[in-house]
């Protein structure tokens, strides 16, 4: 018996590059730009892209070897332990809903660029609010829309790039010279930002109608996804000044209007809202599950479990993504200072990825004859590589910019702090003991821990 | 390892706790879903379909199925006689629940208002 298995490619590639395209991309192409000399973004981005291949074929043997939606979770705790997995999965989230806040901060200015009346701050409590309630109500955005969004999306900013291109008649200022090597790593380890999410995919592994699908979909997608960046950000630093570019929280308005003017404006808005909202949609959901999920296994305090008894979704902590977007956003909307949630995001995205190749070669020594029907080829120099490359990529973005540093180190502190302190509580106090409802014969474990004298 | 058998008595006993529960049936009578019970240790399937809020258990797989459950034969049984909660097995890779993430936590509400914490 079969399971159910309607997924096909095209819908995996659009999930995975549709969680991956959002309004605050542009932000950090135009950043991987403001690194490098001339038009050289497309090298560091190709670059991004293609470490990014290898981190997703990890992520393909961790999902063919523990095909779930526990995900990172699952990978870590079966290659390392519990406590790391569970420190490094609750960083992962808090850094998601910075990724929501610096999204809202610039979606907002995008609204804002367009009808300068409406304040900043009215469009990003609007968007919250709208976004909140389709969760609490639990309206899903439905998969053909999805796809019709990450498509016509992609199509839509490579054909804004080919006019852009064509007014500069194709003609661009240094191409192949990035300048300096470190300014380049830097401008890779940025550039990772572009892909984060693609593997957010993983859990479709059983829904999909041939295994190799979410592998070959999410390789695809960040392969578009690369020519897609690549040719989009070119096509922005030479068509527009790069001092404007950089100075703006959505370069890609500045872009729109200097290419078509008020109808490229209007088409930007368009894009812009279609990107980000799949993103703060997959945002809200996937944080909301799991802060529920943590709460049901008391990692977090059991009111984050609470359910709407009308529409059976985790009101509590769907609300508390909710503030905690909210108030991110406007800690940003103050200091302006949303680059460092890009930068934070890449940073921990790094980590990730430097733990999913660490957790392939780990869990090959540990589980040897376990299934596994996706295996990266070339034993374990891919992974090792990924591994390494990430961690370095880490270290860049943290000795580039010392507030990413210091926010990281001190919520990696804080989590291992509670995860070995606070949960152990929690666990205690709230975790129920009852004796067991089972009304059939305990089953003896054949010779199970049995001592033969 | 829990048989075949064992896992239909503990469907049936889930299936006796929720037809209990009138507050359930009328929370779920929009929530028409079918599920099928997954052992990946032994041969074993059975469909879990809710109907305008009744809940019917039958063995075999369905044609279609909205959401799947699949375990060892133990967690299973464990799971439908309420010794454990989903979450645990969940998070630990055990046990594998395909379906829209809003389905998975209303079978886990399912269960929550049947056999409490």
């Amino acid at each position: 018996m079969g399971l159910k298995r309607v997924l096909t490619l095209r819908t995996v590639v659009a999930t995975s590059a549709g969680l991956t395209l959002a309004s605050s991309s542009f932000v950090a192409a135009v950043q991987v730009a403001g690194f490098l000399a001339g038009d050289t973004a497309w090298l560091a981005i190709l670059t991004g892209g293609l470490l990014c291949l290898g981190a997703a074929s990890c992520f393909s043997e961790l999902n063919s070897r523990l095909p779930s939606a526990a995900g990172i979770r699952l990978y870590f705790s079966r290659a390392f332990n519990d406590r790391l997995a569970l420190t490094v999965s609750l960083l992962y989230m808090a850094v998601v809903m910075g990724v929501v806040g610096a999204e809202s901060y610039v979606l907002a200015s995008v609204l804002n660029s367009a009808l300068p009346a409406v304040p900043p701050l009215i469009w990003i409590v609007a968007m919250f609010l709208v976004v909140t309630g389709m969760n609490i109500r639990g309206i899903k955005i439905a998969g053909t829309f999805q796809d019709l969004i990450t498509y016509g999306l992609m199509g839509s900013l490579l054909v804004l790039a080919f006019i852009a291109l064509g007014r500069v008649g194709f003609q661009l200022t240094a191409p192949l010279a990035p300048g300096g090597i470190l300014t380049f790593i830097n401008a890779v380890a940025v550039g990772v930002f572009l892909f984060v999410g693609f593997e957010w995919v993983t859990p479709l592994a059983e829904e999909v109608t041939h295994s190799r699908l979410v592998s070959r979909g999410m390789l695809l997608a960040v392969g578009l996804l690369s020519v897609v960046y690549a040719l989009f950000t070119v096509a922005m630093t030479a068509s527009t000044p790069r001092e404007a570019l950089v100075a703006s929280p959505a370069p890609q308005m500045v872009f729109a209007r200097t290419v078509l003017g008020s109808a490229g404006v209007f088409w930007m808005v368009v894009l812009s809202l279609a990107a980000s909202i799949t993103t703060f949609n997959a945002g809200l959901i996937s944080v909301s599950r799991f802060i529920y999920a943590s709460a049901r296994e008391y990692v977090l305090p059991p009111v984050f479990s609470r359910l709407s008894m009308r529409f059976f979704t985790p009101w509590v902590a769907i609300l508390t993504v909710f503030a905690a977007g909210v108030t991110i956003s406007l800690v940003v909307l103050a200091t302006h200072r949303y680059l460092v949630l890009v930068n934070l995001a890449a940073a921990m995205e790094s980590v990730v990825y430097a733990l999913a190749g660490l957790a392939v070669i780990r869990l090959r020594q540990k589980e040897p004859q376990a299934k596994c029907p996706y295996r990266v080829k070339g034993g374990v120099f891919i992974p090792a590589l990924t591994s390494l490359v990430f961690a370095g990529l880490a270290v860049a973005v943290m000795f580039t910019d010392f507030y990413v540093s210091l926010y990281l180190l001190a919520g990696f502190a804080i989590l291992w702090w509670y995860v070995h302190q606070v949960v152990p509580a929690l666990k205690s106090k709230y975790q129920p003991r009852r004796p067991a409802r089972r009304r059939r014969p305990v089953a003896e474990p054949a010779d199970a821990g049995c001592e033969k004298t | 390892m829990a048989s075949h058998e064992e896992i239909t008595a503990s469907l049936l006993a889930f299936q006796e706790g929720y037809n209990k529960n009138e507050r359930l049936k009328i929370m779920n009578r929009d929530w028409d879903r079918v599920v099928l019970v997954q052992a990946n240790d032994i041969p074993s399937q059975h469909t879990l379909e809710l109907r305008n809020g009744e809940l019917s258990v039958r063995e075999g797989a369905p044609p279609r199925a909205d959401l799947t459950v699949i375990a060892d034969s133990e967690t299973l049984a464990d799971l439908f006689y309420g010794d454990i909660t989903p979450t645990e097995p969940y998070m630990n890779g055990t046990l594998k629940i395909i379906g829209s993430e809003d389905d998975i936590v209303r079978l886990d509400f399912i269960s929550l208002m049947i056999w409490g914490e």
